[in-house]
């Protein structure tokens, strides 16, 4: 269980919520306190609030926080200008019983095996993450925008990846695309100006009230999709 | 190239001690009653193995500067910490305190590491400048207290820490040679030990947080350490600049690998391009020996320039 009790700070208000062994979306504007959020859940940000299975993520090391939980950020960041890709997901394979290959092919990224990280493309970077985070295969992975530099054809195979009960444990997934969100289904945490506005399953969210309250005209559901209309 | 370069950095470690002001036969170093017996064993080889060894421990300390400041021109000497050792150095001249040098360098090179640490953690992690800023305000700093160091002493002292401060190789006996190759094996030793965390650093401080670190500790670890080599140096030989800079880089592009699989290369080649740099300075046919300082700058700096500009090419 992850639970997250009265957490402020300066963006974050009163956070207090609760997961047991479920996936969860979590959804608001830009500057809405997400990445924060994530950073205090996974002690990047330490505090006294947060425990997953009874432990302060931020007061352990090594395999006992790493078993634990995981944050990928949305941008691939890496200091060093020679690592591959092979010995980045060397150091990122932790739990998963895949091995680096399998996991290559899964995102059909195997020709970049032998490149230089920091020649890859924004797209590639991103689905390199993901693949760290499927090595990586904690028992909480917060994913910070996972798709936001994919093409349609990428953001749909990792939709499929996300979606696979079998690839990672359970997903935290910190997105703006309101469609991954709904056709994954999980249950959607709303913040508005650091607070949690919703905290509910996906089918009351995406109910054309509360998209009207949340999103006002700006989207609309088509074809049992959420666009964004413009 | 690769094994060209071995090849030719062992040749370059081989010849250095039979070369100087007065040139050694071979055949001589093992015949006790002649001059070259006296000056290979008690003047060129020391020499050479404390060029050795101090290139190795600042090329390896500037590899570890580079990677826990997260910034590429970091390095003992453009951080101040050379600086402070110096400064330290220098009063403990002053003070009539020259058995002491060693235990004041190594005051000077930490205070300065723990001022750089405090103020680089108030700093957010994409501000590596700002850090660089401070290393170079601090390094103002020091010289101007030198200065006053220099007001205030004799003339006896004042050339003492002139001298001091151009950095110099020369030496007698193995004494402080044996001291320095302790250091470089304790400063190898302990980089090797972290190699895994180090690994994990060079990605980023949070996704070596994330991967069960504990980041600040193994920071402190090996930025101690690092004063610590680099305070035994300075005390002995000097500040000797730019081979912690330069040589972590050359290395990385000649090479084209991630820095953790480099650790020992690196060492490696500090401490062959010191003795390239003694063996030049050795050999100019002046009257007294170059400041090494002065070689370490002239070779090292057109062909650091050269790698940036080929290295942008790509």
């Amino acid at each position: 269980m992850l639970k997250c009790e009265n957490y402020s700070s300066g963006i974050l208000h009163d956070i207090s919520f609760e997961l047991k062994n479920k996936n969860l979306i979590i959804l608001g504007s830009n500057g809405a306190g997400k990445t924060t959020l994530a950073k205090v859940l996974s002690g990047i940000i330490p505090s006294s609030s947060v425990f997953i299975e009874e432990k302060n993520p931020s007061d352990i090391y090594g395999d006992k926080r790493t078993e634990l939980i995981n944050y990928i950020p949305p941008k691939l960041e890496i200091y060093d200008d020679f690592m591959s890709v092979e010995e980045f997901l060397e150091i990122n394979k932790l739990y998963s019983h895949k091995d680096i290959d399998e996991v290559l092919e899964l995102l059909n990224i195997s020709y970049t095996k032998n490149k230089k990280c920091k020649n890859l493309s924004s797209g590639e970077a991103q689905l390199l993450l993901l693949s760290s985070a499927i090595l990586h295969n904690a028992k909480y992975t917060i994913l910070d925008e996972p798709t936001s530099n994919l093409d349609p054809q990428k953001i749909k195979n990792s939709f499929h990846i996300l979606q696979d009960k079998t690839i990672l444990q359970n997903k935290i997934v910190i997105t703006h695309n309101l469609n991954l969100a709904y056709k994954l289904g999980y249950d959607i945490l709303y913040i508005k100006d650091g607070k949690i506005a919703f905290y509910e399953s996906s089918e009351q969210f995406f109910s054309d009230k509360n998209l009207q309250l949340f999103f006002n005209d700006s989207v609309k559901k088509c074809d049992d999709n959420i666009v964004v209309s413009l | 190239m690769r094994y060209f370069l071995v090849f030719l950095s062992v040749i370059i470690l081989m010849v250095s001690p039979f070369f100087g002001q007065i040139d050694i036969s071979i055949s001589n170093i093992l015949d006790t009653t002649k001059m070259d017996y006296q000056i290979f064993w008690d003047i060129r080889l020391p020499r050479t193995l404390l060029a050795f060894f101090v290139g190795a421990i600042l090329a390896l300390s500037g590899l570890v500067f580079q990677t826990i400041f997260r910034n590429p021109m970091s390095s003992p000497f453009t951080l101040g910490v050379a600086s402070g050792a110096t400064l330290f150095t220098a009063i403990a001249i002053v003070l009539g305190l020259s058995s002491f040098v060693s235990f004041f360098a190594f005051l000077g090179s930490l205070a300065t590491i723990i001022v750089l640490f405090i103020i680089a953690s108030r700093f957010h992690s994409s501000q590596t400048s700002s850090l660089l800023l401070v290393g170079i305000a601090l390094s103002f700093f020091y010289s101007a207290s030198l200065m006053v160091l220099f007001f205030i002493s004799n003339l006896q002292e004042s050339y003492e820490i002139v001298r001091f401060t151009m950095g110099s190789l020369d030496i007698v006996g193995f004494k402080d040679t044996y001291i320095v190759i302790l250091a470089g094996i304790f400063i190898l030793f302990m980089v090797k030990y972290y190699q895994n965390s180090i690994k994990l650093l060079l990605v980023s401080n949070q996704f070596a947080y994330l991967k069960g670190c504990n980041v600040k500790q193994i920071n402190y670890i090996l930025l101690i350490s690092v004063s610590i080599v680099v305070g035994i140096c300075v005390s002995i030989t000097g500040p000797i600049g730019f081979v912690g800079l330069i040589v972590p880089h050359i290395v990385k592009t000649i090479t084209q690998k991630s820095a953790h699989k480099l650790i020992v290369p690196i060492f490696f080649y500090g401490g062959v391009f010191l003795v390239l740099c003694d063996l030049v300075a050795r050999n100019l046919g002046t009257t007294s020996d170059i400041p090494i300082g002065v070689v370490t700058s002239f070779l090292g700096a057109p062909f650091f320039i050269y790698l940036i500009i080929k290295r942008k090419k790509q």
